[in-house]
C-alpha cells in the first residue's frame, strides 16, 4: 500500500528537485560556454602567431622582473642617500632637491583631488561593417589624455584590462602607441577596457569635459559608434609613480654655467 | 540520512558551479589578448618590448653601479653627496627641468598642422626612444600638449607657427628610421597636413629647460 506524502513533505521534495534541475542547467550552459570559447580560441591562433605570441609573452615577463629589480634597486639607493653621514645641512637640502626633482619627473606615488575615466569598446554590432569604429583606438586614448593634461592634470596614469590592472605614470619620456586594438603605454602592452585616472586643481573636471580635445573626435566617435565611456570626478585619486629607466644614454644633463 | 545525502549532492552541485564559473570568468577576462593581434603587429610589439628591455637592462645595470658606489663610499666612511647630486641632475634631466645636449635628430616642419598632428609627432619620437625634445624652445615635459590656441596651435601657452623645428635627442638612425618608416608618421603628415619635413642628423644638440613650473599643487605625495 502506498502511502501519500503529507502535502507539505511533497513540495519540499519537489522543490529540491527544481533546485537541482536549476543547477544542473546552470552547469550545463556553463560547460558549453566554455567549451565553445577554447574552441574559438584553438581555431583562430596559428602556430606561426603561436610562436610569435610567445615571444612576446616571453618579452613581457622579463620586463615585468626587470622593472621590479629596478624599483627595488631605486629604493635601496634612496635609503643609501637618507642616511647618509655626511654634512646634514647639505645632504637635507640635497634630499629635498632630489625629492622635488622626483616629484616633478613623475617618480612619486601622489594622491588628490581628480577625475576618472573609463573607456572600451562599443557593444553595438558594427552596422558599416567598420569594425575599427567600434573599437577604442589609440587616437581616443591621446585625445583624452590631451584633453586632461590641457585642463590642468598634473599627474595621469593609465591601467588596461579591467579592474585591479597595474597602472602606468606618465611621464616625459611616456609614448601612448597603438599596436592593433591594444596600446603600448610606456613599454606596458594595454588591453581595453581603458582606465584613466588624473589629479587637478578644483574645475579640472568640467573643463576635461568642455575641452575642444575631447569634443572634437572623441566625444563624436563615443556618441556615433556607442563606444562604452564612463567618467566621475573624485575627491582622492591615487596615481602611482613612474618605474622605468631614468637614465640618459644619448645625452646628457647640462648644467646652468655650461 | 536522505537530508545528509541530499547536503552532500547539494555541496557537489554547488562546488562544480563555482569551479566551472572562475573558469568562465578567467577565459573571458579582459586579458592581454595577444593571440588577437595579427602577425606583423606580434612582430611590432617584440622588436618594441625588446628594445625597451635593452634600454631597462641598461638601467638596472646603471643603478647597481650606483648602488656599489655607496656601498664603496660608505665603506670607506666618504659622504656620499656627490652620488646624490647625481641623481638629483638625473631627476631634472628626466622631468625637463634641467636643458640637456646630445645626439639626436632635428626636424624642420612646415604644414597646416591641426594640434593632434603635433603630439602623434611627439609620440611617435617618445616611442622611437627620445629622451628630450623641445618644440622649437619650448621643452616637452609629460604634460606639453599641443592645443588649438586663440590664433595658432601652442604648446605650454607658447604658439607654434606653420613653420616650426623639433629637436630630439637619442639615436640619430633610430629615430630617423622610426620617423621614416613605410606608412609612418611622415607620410600621414604629408597627407593630412601637406608638411614637408626635412630631418637632420646631429652629433650635439641641446634642448632647453622647461620654464613651466612643475611643482604639483593638487597632487600631494603619498608617504
Amino acid at each position: 500500500m502506498s502511502r501519500r506524502l503529507p502535502a507539505r513533505r511533497r513540495f519540499k521534495r519537489s522543490s529540491w528537485a527544481i533546485s537541482i534541475a536549476a543547477a544542473l542547467a546552470v552547469i550545463g550552459f556553463i560547460g558549453a560556454a566554455q567549451w565553445n570559447s577554447s574552441l574559438a580560441r584553438q581555431v583562430f591562433v596559428t602556430s606561426a602567431q603561436r610562436i610569435l605570441v610567445s615571444e612576446a609573452e616571453q618579452a613581457q615577463r622579463l620586463q615585468e622582473s626587470l622593472r621590479a629589480q629596478i624599483e627595488e634597486a631605486e629604493a635601496r639607493v634612496r635609503s643609501f642617500q637618507e642616511r647618509d653621514e655626511g654634512s646634514r645641512s647639505a645632504q637635507e637640502r640635497l634630499n629635498q632637491q632630489v625629492a622635488a626633482a622626483r616629484l616633478a619627473a613623475g617618480l612619486t606615488t601622489v594622491s588628490g583631488p581628480g577625475v576618472v575615466v573609463e573607456i572600451a569598446d562599443s557593444l553595438n554590432p558594427p552596422e558599416d561593417g567598420q569594425l575599427s569604429n567600434y573599437i577604442v583606438l589609440v587616437d581616443d586614448v591621446r585625445d583624452l589624455v590631451t584633453a586632461l593634461w590641457a585642463s590642468g592634470a598634473e599627474a595621469i596614469s593609465i591601467a588596461g584590462g579591467g579592474p585591479g590592472a597595474p597602472a602606468e605614470r606618465l611621464v616625459a619620456t611616456t609614448s601612448i602607441y597603438g599596436v592593433g586594438a591594444s596600446i603600448l603605454v610606456n613599454t606596458a602592452f594595454l588591453s581595453p577596457p581603458f582606465r584613466i585616472e588624473a589629479i587637478g586643481p578644483d574645475g579640472l573636471y568640467d573643463r576635461f569635459l568642455g575641452h575642444p580635445s575631447f569634443l572634437t573626435r572623441v566625444a563624436k566617435r563615443i556618441d556615433a559608434y556607442g563606444l562604452q565611456f564612463a567618467h566621475e570626478e573624485r575627491a582622492e585619486v591615487v596615481v602611482p609613480g613612474f618605474i622605468g629607466n631614468t637614465r640618459l644614454r644619448y645625452g646628457a644633463p647640462l648644467s646652468e654655467e655650461e | 540520512m536522505a537530508g545528509r545525502m541530499a547536503q552532500l549532492s547539494l555541496f557537489a552541485v554547488a562546488l562544480i558551479i563555482g569551479l566551472l564559473l572562475v573558469g568562465q570568468l578567467r577565459s573571458q577576462a579582459p586579458t592581454i589578448e595577444l593571440s588577437s593581434l595579427s602577425a606583423q603587429e606580434l612582430s611590432t610589439l617584440i622588436e618594441t618590448l625588446s628594445t625597451s628591455n635593452v634600454e631597462l637592462g641598461d638601467g638596472l645595470a646603471d643603478l647597481r653601479e650606483q648602488i656599489r658606489e655607496y656601498e664603496s663610499e660608505e665603506a670607506r666612511g666618504l659622504s656620499t653627496l656627490d652620488l646624490i647630486r647625481e641623481d638629483l641632475e638625473r631627476f631634472s634631466a628626466f622631468a625637463g627641468l634641467a636643458p640637456v645636449t646630445g645626439q639626436g635628430i632635428t626636424l624642420q616642419l612646415e604644414g597646416s598642422f591641426e594640434p593632434a598632428n603635433v603630439n602623434d609627432l611627439i609620440y611617435e619620437l617618445r616611442n622611437a626612444g627620445a629622451e628630450a625634445i623641445a618644440v622649437d624652445d619650448v621643452r616637452i615635459t609629460a604634460g606639453s600638449v599641443a592645443v588649438r590656441g586663440t590664433s595658432a596651435i601652442e604648446i605650454d601657452g607658447v604658439e607654434i607657427d606653420r613653420f616650426f623645428e623639433i629637436r630630439a635627442i637619442g639615436s640619430p638612425a633610430g629615430l630617423q628610421s622610426a620617423l621614416e618608416r613605410p606608412g609612418g608618421i611622415l607620410r600621414q603628415l604629408e597627407q593630412a597636413a601637406g608638411a614637408t619635413v626635412r630631418i637632420i642628423a646631429e652629433t650635439d644638440i641641446a634642448v632647453p629647460a622647461t620654464e613651466r613650473d612643475l611643482t604639483p599643487q593638487a597632487a600631494q605625495p603619498v608617504e
